[in-house]
């Protein structure tokens, strides 16, 4: 018997009064002891399935036909009392935002007891099963005692590992388990979980955004978009002999780790609104697939195949969908131009703590780093490795404590007027949270052209430039009058990144910039950067989780590591060959 | 386009009930101070020992009645809206600026202004508002004023507390890299964010200021004995409350639909601009230290 | 917990010394003629002249307020100047009544917060459906807030002490029953000596005022309490609470509500100190001796003795509440904010 199986599951949204399907009719069956990513897009579908695995639907939505079954079970008909016993117990969820995902002013200690005792462990042995169940995980006892905050994400992450298989469930629910870990963080949340899952052979749906992670561990995969269920079938097989456009297409939408560097394969924005989508009547894909036909728009295509089945009646086609070309290399420079930013035994330290106790912790230490002008670094690390900091330094946001900073051949180290003027016209940053980083009551055309308003422009330069900027970003003119919470969240990155290039910096630093798009969004943004490197003149200091997108888009790569850089190379260099321990547990943690 | 006429000139908060209810009563009163002297039957001050406690009569000579000396109700009720506004009015706007000025400065330029105004605030926020205007009043001050400086650690501690939340956002530390001045990046991008909150405290803190001055007159301090206040009415007619109820339910009324009124208008402006409660913030400043 | 409290309270001394800067500033700067003001009316030339001299006004400004504080801190109030008895007694016997009465007005302040926090949290929550409750309830607690102190207690005594008596009001206790010794606070000493007459006249004295009190005050609480719950449940750990299989009262009760009450507590903290002064105005109303309405005779009667002295004992215990509740909250959630 399945531990969970879906059959038609239809779940439907009611948006002022029209029903628009969320999910459409899925099926899937979760074995014993299988792992089944369900892989999507925002707004695929996927994450609605885990709630209603919890029936723990969204307000305004509910499940309308088709069933769902835990062990033979039928959830939504269970009685919400049974259904609960059966959560934290025979079904365990893992959510994202591990640190957010713990009560903030409790202690660790108290929350893991707390659901130990609710799963009827004598009072007297919590403790020991507490410590048991960390170590189970591979977190020290220590933190038992400590509250939320003071933890890593990764620390978290894996107390609520602990807490999941606390009560050895049959199902494990993960949704993004691993969202707000960095690369190594990555790799060993993932291994104890497995670790964990594996000795009480328990099942588990990964419900993830990322093919490449679903594909590294789980048995099955299910590529969901629109609400639908479009290939379904072993993992290796899905991830080498995609049968449907969207699992092709989106494959090619990852940068990869090694050899050569395609230009990513760019799947349009999905072009309908949800409502619309409702409407069409044929293949959910088809309004953005590369090889559709007319028919594809008016019949809906069967989930069709044996083991490995797809729902494209153009199957054939398929492998015909290639990535269009190569990344030309970086431009030619000459040689022994004075570098953008210059780093000299650069160091910084933080004060954390209330009034009464303060501690005072070096952030990062003994940094010696130099950019040429139109060169592209990445830095990677763990977090708390201080590339954050590293990058808010470059930036002048932070004035280093010790050591010596130059820019373009200007001594900044201290500040001042002359220091400030300087790092505006030499260094922007974009920040990765693009909606707070908007001004909210601002036109579109404004914010672009910021830079100009310093030097009071008059508007009519100033409305010129910013149709000059959006076209450069690729952004229809006409959104130039928009506010920026308008805009959806991959225009609103490119805004930020047009007002940093605005006043054509010598080098732009970017934190976090990749963080939270899909892989579409991503391949796109990407693109957009490696065209604008050839038109105009920049260095980029980029800070990244991702290692592939570090290397398709620097050609060298900073590791760091508890402050300091640890290597310094070509980006294939470091990768193919790391030396570090940082640098391996990271690539060991990269699912590609 | 649509979307910007719909943004710019008709925006959410007009069309919220709560704030139009707010505005209509505020403005209510404000018209009844300025054109209480034409609107007035008869002069609030002349007092007719023979026509004492006249009960109420819309049509007739006196449509409120008179009091226990024989005055016009109407005509007090009329003139006492002048009161309330010539000190809820100064008041506020002198809070905002003195409090709203110096928590704005603590907030932006730190260090030591900061510590400094921290100190102040919390030095002045030892005394309840009451008491502190109690003291003030003793001291020879005028009711606004008093109103005034007890309500400025109010706006300071808001404010500084709103601006701590605007600086952190990325549009502030954009703007800066830009090469704005600092002193062009508060107004550029800070005030502008905190402009609507300190327009909804001030509604809150004129209706304080309402109170008080009622409260003063209630009690018979700062001022003449025979001034024309809602609050020097409630004490009049709680004497004859149970000869001539209208000389307390007139007053009552009128002092509870400005303060309605000022909290509807401040609550819908919080409520439809998305802003924080000024009491939140205030808990958040609190808990987060601010201050000393 | 132990540490954020001692912190916040030995930050509270220098807040406290400032405090008496400003009151002697008040009092003693601004006025036109402080001499008088420390006398009874009908003065002779030499009793002001006497007078000027005791009170150093011929000296400089910060050796006189050297002087006035050194008098403040070791208790030598002084004579009131309308009464002509020791202000130490007249503080003594109001600063108890008051203490009590704010103490109980605390009381129905919290629970009405908690409840009114938990209703408004109730309806919002139900609003996603049917935003015409929240938005009734958003006014309610508005409009709630717009009734001042001063007309609750006339509402009250009004209604349940003229019109329906069933609370007495004015003084303490009731006419004819003898005050038992002790500390003051006469709810204490009533149980100490096991007087239930006494207690429950007592009691009842003290309905009206804390009534008014309560309800003038709790607002601010319930709707900190409201939009603080509203805030948790839109945190992820309050998911991940019901994904583990708790139920919707433990959910509630067991953690959300522990979160939410931080800032509740901490407004309920700042309302003790409104509290205080609302209790001048209630007091004088309700005819209850305390030190609000020792405080308005005083500036009735522009009496500088009681004056200064009522004003810092309303300024200690206002930054020493306001002191011990910001410690326990910080002690209780250590970083509310990111």
């Amino acid at each position: 018997m399945s531990v969970l199986a879906a059959r038609g599951l239809t779940v439907e949204a009611r948006r002022r009064g029209v029903a628009v399907p969320v999910l459409r009719g899925i099926n899937f069956a979760v074995e014993p002891g299988q792992v089944l990513g369900l892989v999507g897009e925002a707004g695929a579908g996927a994450a609605m399935v885990g709630r209603a695995v919890a029936q723990m639907l969204p307000p305004g939505t509910a499940m309308t036909h088709g069933s769902l079954s835990f062990q033979g079970a039928e959830l939504p008909g269970m009685p919400a009392a049974e259904r609960r016993g059966l959560l934290g117990r025979d079904i365990a969820f893992l959510t994202p935002e591990a640190r957010a995902a713990l009560h903030p002013a409790r202690t660790v200690g108290a929350q893991l007891q707390a659901h130990l005792q609710r799963l009827g462990v004598a009072r007297r042995e919590l403790r020991a099963h507490a410590v048991a169940a960390l170590a189970g995980v591979g977190v020290a006892e220590a933190v038992l005692g400590h509250l939320p905050h003071r933890l890593s994400q990764e620390q978290c992450s894996l107390v609520l590992v602990a807490m999941a298989f606390a009560g050895t469930p049959k199902l494990v629910v993960a949704e993004e388990p691993t969202a707000a870990l960095d690369a190594a963080a990555q790799g060993r949340v993932l291994a104890a979980i497995q670790a964990l899952r594996r000795a009480q052979g328990a099942a588990m749906l990964l419900i993830t955004r990322d093919l490449l992670l679903a594909g590294a561990i789980c048995d099955e995969l299910a590529v969901m978009t629109g609400g639908d269920i479009v290939e379904i079938g072993p993992a290796a097989s899905v991830l080498r002999a995609p049968r449907h456009p969207y699992t092709r297409s989106l494959l090619l939408a990852y940068p990869p780790m090694r050899g050569a560097r395609p230009d990513l394969y760019l799947l349009p924005e999905p072009a309908v609104g949800e409502r619309a989508l409702a409407r069409v009547a044929g293949c959910r894909f088809a309004p953005r697939c590369p090889v559709r036909a007319e028919y594809c728009l008016r019949t809906e295509p069967p989930l069709e195949g044996d083991a490995h089945r797809s729902a494209c009646i153009r199957t054939g086609l398929v492998p015909a969908i290639v990535s269009p070309g190569e990344v030309p290399p970086p431009p030619w420079r000459p040689v022994g131009e004075v570098p953008v930013l210059a780093l000299e035994g650069v160091g910084k330290a933080v004060t954390t703590g209330p009034a009464w106790r303060r501690e005072t912790v070096a952030a990062v230490h003994d940094i010696s780093l130099r950019i040429t002008p139109g060169e592209f670094v990445a830095v990677v690390g763990e977090e708390g490795c201080g590339a954050s900091l590293l990058a808010r330094l470059a930036a002048g946001l932070e004035r280093p404590a010790s050591g010596r900073m130059m820019l373009a051949g200007v001594d900044v180290t201290a500040d001042g007027a002359d220091a400030r003027q300087q790092h505006a016209a030499t260094v922007q940053m974009v920040f990765d949270e693009a909606k707070a980083a908007l001004t909210p009551w601002r036109r579109v055309s404004d914010i672009v052209t910021e830079a100009l308003a310093v030097r009071q422009s008059r508007s009519r330069v100033r409305e010129t430039r910013a149709r000059q900027l959006l076209a450069e970003m690729g952004m229809a003119l006409a959104l130039g009058v928009r506010l920026p919470g308008q805009l959806g969240e991959a225009q609103r990155r490119r805004v930020a990144l047009a007002r940093a290039l605005c006043g054509e910096p010598k080098l732009l630093v970017a934190d976090g910039l990749f963080d939270g798009l899909d892989a579409p969004a991503q391949a796109d943004l990407l693109g957009l950067l490696l065209r604008l490197r050839h038109r105009l003149d920049f260095a980029l200091l980029l800070v990244c989780r991702d290692l592939a997108v570090a290397r398709h888009l620097c050609e060298r790569v900073l590791v760091m590591h508890q402050g300091a850089i640890v290597e310094d190379g070509l980006a294939d260099t470091v990768f193919g060959w790391p030396r570090h321990e940082a640098t391996k547990a990271l690539l060991a943690g990269s699912p590609r | 386009m649509m979307l910007l006429v719909r943004r710019y000139l008709w925006p959410r908060w007009v069309r919220s009930g709560r704030v139009l209810l707010g505005l209509l009563s505020v403005l209510a009163v404000l018209a009844m101070a300025v054109v209480a002297p034409v609107l007035a039957p008869h002069d609030p001050l002349a007092h007719d020992l023979s026509l004492t406690l006249r009960p109420v009569e819309l049509r007739g000579v006196y449509p409120l009645g008179t009091d226990g000396l024989g005055r016009c109700v109407l005509s007090r009720l009329l003139f006492g809206a002048r009161a309330a506004v010539l000190v809820a009015l100064p008041a506020a706007l002198g809070a905002l600026l003195l409090g709203g000025g110096l928590g704005l400065a603590a907030g932006w330029l730190g260090g030591r202004v900061a510590r400094a105004v921290g100190w102040l605030a919390a030095a002045w926020g030892a005394f309840p508002p009451v008491v502190l205007a109690l003291l003030l009043v003793a001291g020879g001050s005028g009711v606004a004023a008093a109103a005034m400086l007890s309500a400025w650690p109010l706006f300071c501690r808001v404010l500084r507390a709103e601006l701590h939340a605007v600086a952190a956002r990325g549009h502030v530390a954009a703007a800066l890299m830009l090469g704005f001045p600092r002193e062009r990046v508060l107004w550029r991008e800070v005030v502008p964010a905190v402009l609507p909150a300190a327009l909804a405290l001030l509604a809150w803190v004129a209706a304080g200021a309402v109170a008080l001055e009622a409260v003063l007159a209630f009690l018979d301090l700062g001022g003449a004995p025979d001034r024309l206040s809602w609050g020097r009415m409630l004490a009049d007619g709680w004497e004859v409350v149970f000869l001539a109820p209208i000389n307390l339910v007139a007053p009552g009324v009128a002092l509870f639909a400005v303060m309605a009124g000022l909290a509807l208008l401040g609550d819908g402006l919080r409520g439809t601009m998305g802003l924080a409660l000024p009491e939140a913030r205030l808990a958040d400043g609190a808990l987060a230290g601010d201050g000393p | 917990m132990i540490a954020s409290l001692g912190w916040r309270l030995l930050l509270a001394v220098p807040v406290l010394l400032l405090a008496t800067l400003l009151l002697f500033v008040v009092l003693r700067v601004l006025p036109a003629d402080v001499a008088a003001m420390a006398l009874a009316p009908g003065a002779t030339e030499a009793e002001v002249a006497a007078m000027r001299a005791a009170l150093g006004l011929d000296w400089l400004l910060p050796v006189q307020y050297v002087i006035w504080l050194g008098q403040m801190l070791s208790g030598e109030w002084g004579l009131s100047a309308q009464l002509g008895v020791p202000v130490a007694r007249l503080v003594g016997t109001a600063l108890p009544a008051t203490l009590e009465l704010a103490a109980l007005a605390l009381v129905l302040c919290g629970v009405l917060g908690v409840s009114g926090g938990l209703l408004l949290f109730a309806l919002r929550r139900q609003g996603g459906q049917r935003e015409g409750r929240a938005a009734l309830a958003e006014t309610g607690t508005a409009l709630l807030m717009a009734v001042p102190a001063l007309l609750w207690a006339l509402l009250l005594v009004l209604v349940f002490a003229l019109a329906w008596p069933v609370a007495p009001v004015g003084g303490r206790l009731a006419p004819g029953l003898a005050w038992p010794p002790g500390t003051g606070f006469l709810l204490l000493d009533a149980l100490r000596a096991g007087d239930l007459a006494v207690f429950g006249s007592a009691l009842g004295h003290l309905v009206l005022p804390a009534v008014a009190l309560g309800l003038a005050f709790a607002p601010p609480v319930m709707r900190v309490l409201g939009v603080a719950l509203a805030e948790a449940y839109r945190a992820p750990f309050i998911d991940q609470a019901r994904l583990r299989g708790l139920s919707g009262a433990q959910v509630l009760f067991g953690q959300a509500l522990p979160l939410a009450a931080v800032p509740a507590l901490a407004a309920l903290g700042r309302q003790f100190g409104l509290l205080l002064g609302g209790a001048a105005v209630v007091e004088a109303v309700c005819g209850y001796p305390g030190l609000g309405r020792l405080l308005v005779e005083a500036v009735r009667a522009a009496d500088l003795p009681v004056l200064q002295a009522a004003g810092l004992a309303f300024a200690v215990v206002a930054v020493l509440a306001q002191a011990v509740v910001e410690g326990v909250c910080r002690g209780l959630a250590p970083r509310v904010r990111a």
